[in-house]
């Protein structure tokens, strides 16, 4: 049944795959010019630019070019980048390693401290630490993520000198060096991304404290913390770690603000850099990675939910 | 050399108030004619002003030390980093470039050019033929020699239909690079052209190693070995012990990191919390800050750099003469160059040439300019032009570009002309807007000669001719100049051209930048280079770290 299922979703996930490569192609097509266009910019002469194009393969027409950009990544070659030249997996490789790490550590703190202060304000709905914490988090979903990190550098970085201002490894430090070099961009995301997280906690507890079964352990004389703990959160763990899968999707391709602040090279920024530069190969690849991050987490949400839920390991 | 009077005041008979003023003058990047200029508008003599600065000097100088690690980050960065010479867009390409290779020449502060890998240089008679003498006992990163192999190949790169050179066109005449001997090479060109060494000193123009195809790690002769380049991440350069050049103590700093933080106000905090020494395109609204601030200090150099509206003289409206003319006295040069550059810069005359060209930029033919603020004549001008409206496209490419057209719309206002402002995403600009729409506009970057930067925007079959103002006059006097190794008669020709060209072409050009970047006061030994971003990029064998 399970293992059914799961081939199922890899499959349709094949499939949206090459829809969203299509999909990109066309997009890049419709934009102005082209990646020799933007790349010879205002020194572009005709003569340059007809060189170029033949250079990068741009004089072919269109199907040829996705054809043979298809048949590149077959034998597992993601082509050479249009606006430098440099390979794919050059510019791709430690780009994926850093933004895995920060997304790693973000979820390490945000998703635990979010069930947890979600779990505390449906505990108490309506009093003093619910309030503070809800009212907090609405705060904080409508304050800009670029705010949060701007105002996190002038105070932390350039008032109190507690941490760097740029987020910038060489690769050689160690995994303590690598966190607090990291603080300001992984404390802002905490905050933005925890935010939504709470709430959603909060109000799926509170959605399943309202089910009849609950008032049943209520009548019975359950306290209100095993009920919660036992009866109310492994309902709602389906809808929360669905939240949780977009949150993380958001941390791998949404961060663009963030890794541009603070000049963290992810693969966020590459994806827009590559857009920018008409830079077909570099697009794709990007769309690729992330479609695929977007097919596994929501596939694993999915398993999480139905383990915590018999009721949808047998559907009518 | 100017001798002191008795009576003269020196540097230290100032107050200490006045000594901090000029000091900071010149550490804040006026040059020492600037400062005499001050002083001398203040009354002091000629003498006794070239005493006070040289003081001045001397209390700032002090010797270089060797050692330390610099940061530095740059506005722009992406996977189009290049260590390829042919390819350079950004300055920081430009500063990669610097610290990796050499020149045949190199530039100095006058935008004359001096030795660098060409010890000496001369043309024939009629200036066809240039023939360089090459530097004996240099040697690569990795340990080759250098030799005329290794400038024929590099230079040949920028030749033909199939090169991808950027910087062709400055060289499109050169026919053939010729190996003379193992130290000596020669230029043969289709027709005379006595810039060519300074072209040759121009960021594309670097010497990279014979047979060089992948420039994912490329060797070079210059102050620094590249240790690690990834594009859109960073790049870190090492000291080369083994520089050839011992004319000086440098290369000092013993490591460079370069990369990007692309947001304006990032890039400031990153300095001001002492995270990098060196931060490149200071956003002016930043200026305060910098300049409040005791780990930061602002390093402007004023340049020829200009952002420019331009009418096409081939499309309505800009082919009717007077509705051009009208426009042209509606700009508010001085209030521009206040207002949006903050003071830093100079007035512009309509054409590309500004007094940071230095002996090139004409006095006579631009000041006062042609076309003054006169919105009476501009109002008859354009009533008689029978145009009562068009539409400007408009990008940010230049910073302060949209508030500029924004300010000539409300004098076109004023005068009953309905000036539309249409804006348009940077992105895409130059191959969609720029020299398609009937209006835009564009920015430049300062070009190492008058003559160059006329060719390369005015010439009449120029393809980045972008009003497409047509002279056969002017193109002539451009290759006369070109053919002329008398500096008086080229300094006439080039006069005449500035002349027509303010009077003709279809730009509007109100102002020259400045390039302003910043830096931590502990960065010492700038050259002021006035060609591109932090002094023409030729700091890397020269700055020095005071810890």
């Amino acid at each position: 049944m399970m293992s059914q299922m799961i081939i199922r979703r890899i499959g349709i996930g094949i499939i949206l795959l090459w829809v969203v490569s299509v999909l990109i192609f066309a997009l890049t097509q419709v934009l102005p010019g082209d990646a020799a266009q933007i790349r010879l910019g205002q020194q572009a002469t005709p003569e340059t630019l007809a060189a170029l194009r033949k250079e990068l393969g741009l004089d072919k027409p269109w199907y040829m070019q996705y054809l043979s950009w298809m048949g590149n990544l077959f034998t597992g070659n993601l082509g050479i980048s249009a606006a430098g030249g440099a390979t794919i997996e050059s510019l791709i490789g430690n780009r994926i390693g850093n933004t895995v790490f920060m997304t790693g550590i973000v979820a390490l703190i945000s998703i635990p401290l979010s069930v947890l202060l979600g779990l505390l304000a449906a505990m108490f709905p309506g009093q003093l630490l619910d309030r503070i914490i809800t009212s907090g988090t609405l705060g904080l979903i409508a304050v800009p993520d670029f705010f949060v990190a701007i105002f996190l550098i002038l105070l932390l970085a350039v008032s109190l000198g507690l941490v760097p201002a740029v987020s910038y490894l060489s690769g050689t430090e160690g995994f303590w060096r690598s966190v607090y070099v990291l603080a300001l961009p992984i404390a802002t995301l905490v905050i933005v991304v925890s935010a939504q997280m709470i709430r959603m906690t909060r109000a799926g507890i509170l959605n399943v404290m309202g089910s009849p079964y609950i008032e049943m352990a209520i009548l019975k004389g359950v306290p209100r913390k095993t009920i919660i703990l036992r009866h109310a959160l492994l309902n709602a763990i389906g809808p929360i770690v669905n939240v949780i899968a977009l949150n993380l999707a958001y941390l791998v391709s949404g961060v663009v603000v963030i890794e541009t602040i603070f000049a963290y090279p992810g693969l966020a920024k590459l994806m827009v850099d590559g857009v920018q530069t008409r830079d077909i190969p570099l697009v794709q690849a990007c769309g690729m990675i992330f479609c695929c991050t977007y097919v596994i987490l929501i596939l694993i949400a999915d398993i999480a939910s139905i383990l915590s839920n018999p009721r949808l390991r047998h559907p009518k | 050399m100017t001798t002191k009077r008795p009576g003269d005041l020196g540097f230290n008979d100032l107050s200490s108030m006045d000594r901090e003023v000029i000091k900071s003058a010149l550490r804040q990047g006026a040059t020492r004619r600037e400062v005499m200029g001050y002083l001398m508008a203040s009354g002091a003599t000629i003498a006794a002003a070239g005493t006070i600065v040289t003081g001045a000097q001397d209390a700032l100088a002090m010797t270089p030390k060797k050692g330390g690690q610099i940061r530095f980050a740059w506005d722009l960065h992406g996977p189009s980093d290049t260590l390829d010479p042919i390819l350079f867009t950004s300055s920081l390409d430009y500063g990669r470039g610097r610290l990796n290779y050499n020149n045949l020449t190199r530039f100095r502060e006058d935008l004359t050019v001096g030795p660098e890998l060409a010890t000496e240089w001369e043309a024939n008679a009629d200036v066809t033929e240039w023939t360089f003498k090459l530097r004996k006992g240099v040697e690569f990163h990795d340990g080759s020699k250098f030799t005329a192999d290794d400038v024929v190949y590099s230079m040949k790169r920028h030749l033909g239909k199939e090169s991808l050179s950027k910087a062709k066109v400055l060289v499109a005449t050169v026919k053939d690079w010729v190996k003379v001997d193992d130290f000596t090479v020669k230029a043969v060109m289709e027709e005379p052209n006595a810039e060519l060494p300074i072209i040759l000193g121009t960021f594309h123009f670097k010497i990279v190693k014979n047979g060089t195809t992948d420039f994912s790690a490329p060797t070079g002769t210059g102050p620094y070995i590249t240790k690690e380049f990834k594009p859109g991440v960073r790049s870190v350069h090492d000291r080369n012990d083994n520089y050839w050049n011992t004319d000086h103590e440098g290369p000092y700093v013993e490591q460079f990191e370069a990369f990007g933080i692309t947001d304006n106000v990032a890039r400031v905090n990153a300095l001001l919390s002492g995270d990098i020494q060196m931060m490149a395109q200071l956003d002016p609204k930043a200026l305060k800050q910098i300049e409040d601030s005791p780990n930061a200090e602002v390093f402007a150099v004023p340049s020829g750099a200009y952002p420019t509206i331009s009418c096409m003289l081939d499309k309505e409206p800009g082919n009717n003469p007077d509705f051009v003319m009208g426009l042209k006295h509606l700009q508010r040069r001085d209030r521009v160059l206040k207002v949006i550059q903050k003071g830093i810069g100079a007035i512009g005359n309509d054409q590309p040439v500004g007094p940071a060209y230095g002996a090139d930029w004409c006095k006579a033919a631009n000041d006062p300019v042609a076309f003054p603020y006169d919105p009476d004549k501009a109002k008859s001008l354009l009533k008689k032009s029978g145009i009562t409206g068009a539409e400007l496209h408009v990008a940010e490419v230049s910073p302060g570009m949209t508030d500029m057209c924004l300010m000539l719309q409300r004098e076109c206002t004023k005068v009953g002309f309905n000036l539309q402002i249409k804006k348009v995403p940077n992105d895409g600009y130059w191959g969609a807007v720029w020299m398609k729409q009937p209006m835009n506009v564009s920015s430049w970057n300062m070009r190492p000669s008058a003559n160059i930067m006329m060719t390369l925007a005015y010439k009449s079959d120029a393809p980045w001719n972008e009003t497409q103002w047509k002279n056969e006059r002017f193109d002539k006097l451009l290759a006369m100049a070109r053919a002329e190794l008398d500096a008086s008669k080229r300094a006439e020709m080039n006069c005449e051209a500035q002349k027509l060209c303010a009077e003709g072409s279809g730009s509007l050009i109100s102002t020259h930048r400045a390039y302003i970047d910043a830096k931590s006061p502990k960065v010492k030994g700038f050259p002021r280079v006035p060609i591109a971003a932090f002094g023409g990029m030729e700091w890397p064998e020269f700055i020095w770290l005071d810890a």
